[in-house]
């Protein structure tokens, strides 16, 4: 905290001017105090102590109750000020002036410092050497996401937060491929402006990850937060092969339910869903333009009781309507659930869901399903890990032929270098519907900045 | 006249200083650094003096000390403080509150910030003074004070029924050393 009083100097002029008459009434007083002050210190009892402990906490609360009057007087009169000098830049000491809640009795106007900036800005990255036994590819260094996370407190109720990618190679987008292998390019993979006006009630709009199951909403595009070197394949990024739509531009509520210890939570959103107008190697996420007025919705509940820590359990629906060129309308329903129980040393997921396609006027329906499991445990700096995967869509899937059946497990160890830096060695074994497994190695560092 | 003032008052703080030395420190003086207690204390939770909770069950507490609720019944927008990392008081509430080491917690609420549920990071000071301050100025703050570091300007809420003058209270921090 900044106090502001009488430089020395100006004491001094002071004393100087008013020299003999302050001189002669104030000496003999702070000769008298000091003097009984220290026959008082000899004398005093340890409850006298204490009672001068009290009456000193009153008195250094007094000096910052009159403290903040004074700032409060000054600014007011610098708003009243009709013609205003270049003043100088209010140098507060934190958190006092950094915060903005300041108690009624002390509420200062709130003012803009231009040159402050409200963004706070947080990367993450990673670079993976990687090699697997399918035929033309190639055992290469990667360099992966670049993430520079930026967040925002616009005001008490609203939170502004964004994920800005750089990422390098082509998209594949069901299985086809766009763009050149060597390039960048640059995705804002979520905006979202955040209104909390309670736990109870949250609304987010923009882009974000939507609510299917557990993976999608707690982690995003860092793989350093991640236990593995990447996603399982189940929530694979739309733009590299994966088959939910994670991704959604649109409005999302959320919230706690009063439940007691049960902790329940709800989240209920409405979005452009995915694009399934062709070509389908367009961006997958329909940022700017829907291709239909149909919107895609999807509620999600969950558990978090206290009764277990590190638990959660949890379902969601999701439903869209999708429009492929040369086809029927097709309906798309993704039911998805998870228990999850994921504590600091601890954790293991289980997640599984099915995606139902039910094209109009056709009695077929094609359902995809597919589960994972993933479990670690960490031993000091190390952390080895097990997940084995599957999905297996149908040939005839009419969204996305490509996939077919993938099972298979991933052994891993992950080594925290330093708080910020995660290496993770990763064996992948995946086994494929008329094709033969591939044996994958990747070694991936991981970190935030 | 002024020099023989100045005179005075050299003799008399030389007098103060003679006797201060001679008496020593005085037991228990508020003036002087705290001596080493021997028992443990308990750490009082405090809030703003206008926030109206007055108890918090330990789940309760968990789940505000590590940004799980971000609002007071009142509306208000919760701000944690803590205080700077190595201090025993910030260790007793890792321990007993959140259950987690440092780097646990600190990456407990970098992941909660990037998923967007935690809406801020705690906000960390130094002193008791400072978080006393703190709580004392932001209506939805919520910090931790030793029962020595209270004062009227803060309150205590009580944890689980108990305040922290009551038996069985369950927040306990060992004793500050001297320096």
């Amino acid at each position: 905290m900044k106090f502001s009083g009488p430089s020395p100097i100006r004491v001094m002029l002071a004393l100087k001017l008013n020299g003999r008459i302050i001189v002669w009434r104030i000496f003999p007083l702070l000769l008298g105090i000091l003097v009984n002050t220290t026959i008082l210190r000899a004398q005093q009892p340890v409850d006298a102590a204490a009672a001068d402990k009290q009456t000193l906490q009153h008195l250094l609360q007094r000096i910052d109750q009159l403290e903040a009057r004074v700032k409060q007087l000054e600014a007011a009169k610098q708003q009243a000020a009709p013609v205003s000098l270049p003043s100088p830049p209010v140098q507060a000491s934190a958190p006092l002036v950094s915060e903005t809640e300041l108690q009624t009795d002390n509420a200062v106007p709130e003012r803009m410092d231009v040159s402050k900036t409200l963004l706070r800005m947080r990367g993450f990255g990673d670079i993976t050497l990687h090699g697997d036994s399918q035929r033309h590819d190639t055992t290469a260094f990667s360099l992966g996401q670049l993430n520079l996370f930026i967040t925002s407190d616009i005001s008490e109720k609203f939170k502004f937060l964004s994920e800005i990618v750089f990422e390098g190679g082509p998209d594949n987008i069901f299985g086809e491929t766009r763009g050149e292998n060597n390039t960048f390019g640059v995705d804002v993979e979520r905006m979202v402006l955040q209104y909390s006006h309670s736990d109870y009630f949250k609304f987010t709009v923009g882009r974000y990850h939507t609510a299917i199951g557990y993976y999608n909403t707690a982690y995003h595009h860092s793989t350093w937060f991640q236990t593995t070197t990447g996603r399982p394949f189940l929530f694979q990024f739309e733009d590299r092969g994966g088959i939910l739509p994670i991704h959604t531009v649109g409005a999302s509520a959320s919230g706690l339910i009063p439940s007691g210890h049960l902790g329940l939570h709800y989240v209920a959103e409405v979005g452009n869903g995915r694009a399934s107008r062709s070509p389908i190697t367009e961006e997958p996420v329909q940022n700017v333009v829907d291709d239909q007025n149909h919107k895609a919705f999807n509620l999600a509940l969950f558990a978090r009781p206290d009764a277990v820590r590190g638990l959660q359990v949890g379902f969601s629906a999701y439903r869209d309507l999708l429009a492929p060129v040369n086809l029927p309308r097709i309906g798309e329903t993704i039911l998805a659930a998870h228990a999850v129980l994921v504590r600091s040393k601890f954790e293991w997921l289980n997640e599984a869901l099915i995606v139902r396609h039910a094209p109009n006027g056709i009695p077929r329906v094609f359902n995809t399903p597919g589960f994972y499991t993933q479990v670690s445990k960490q031993f000091g700096s190390y952390r080895p890990y097990f997940r084995y995967q599957y999905v297996n869509a149908s040939r005839t899937e009419p969204i996305f032929p490509d996939v077919g059946l993938r099972q298979g497990p991933s052994f891993g160890l992950r080594y925290d270098a330093s708080e910020t830096v995660a290496v993770k060695l990763q064996y992948d074994y995946t086994a494929l519907r008329g094709q033969p497994a591939v044996n994958a190695l990747a070694l991936q560092v991981g970190f935030t900045f | 006249m002024r020099r023989l003032a100045g005179l005075l008052f050299i003799l008399a703080s030389a007098a103060f200083s003679i006797a201060a030395l001679s008496f020593g420190p005085a037991p228990n003086s508020s003036l002087l650094p705290e001596p080493q207690i021997a028992s443990e204390q308990n750490l009082a939770v405090v809030v703003n003096l206008s926030n109206p909770v007055q108890n918090l069950s330990m789940p309760e507490l968990r789940r505000i000390f590590l940004g799980e609720r971000s609002h007071w019944p009142n509306g208000r927008r919760i701000t944690l403080v803590m205080m700077e990392s190595g201090q025993p008081e910030r260790a007793v509430v890792l321990r007993d509150i959140c259950q987690m080491n440092e780097t646990d917690f600190n990456n407990h609420f970098l992941h909660g910030v990037f998923t967007g549920e935690v809406l801020v990071s705690p906000k960390t000071l130094a002193t008791p003074v400072g978080v006393r301050k703190f709580v004392f100025n932001v209506p939805g703050a919520i910090g931790y004070l030793r029962v020595s570091d209270l004062d009227p300007s803060v309150r205590a809420v009580r944890i689980d029924e108990r305040g922290p003058e009551d038996k069985g209270y369950r927040l306990h921090v060992p004793p500050r050393t001297s320096k």
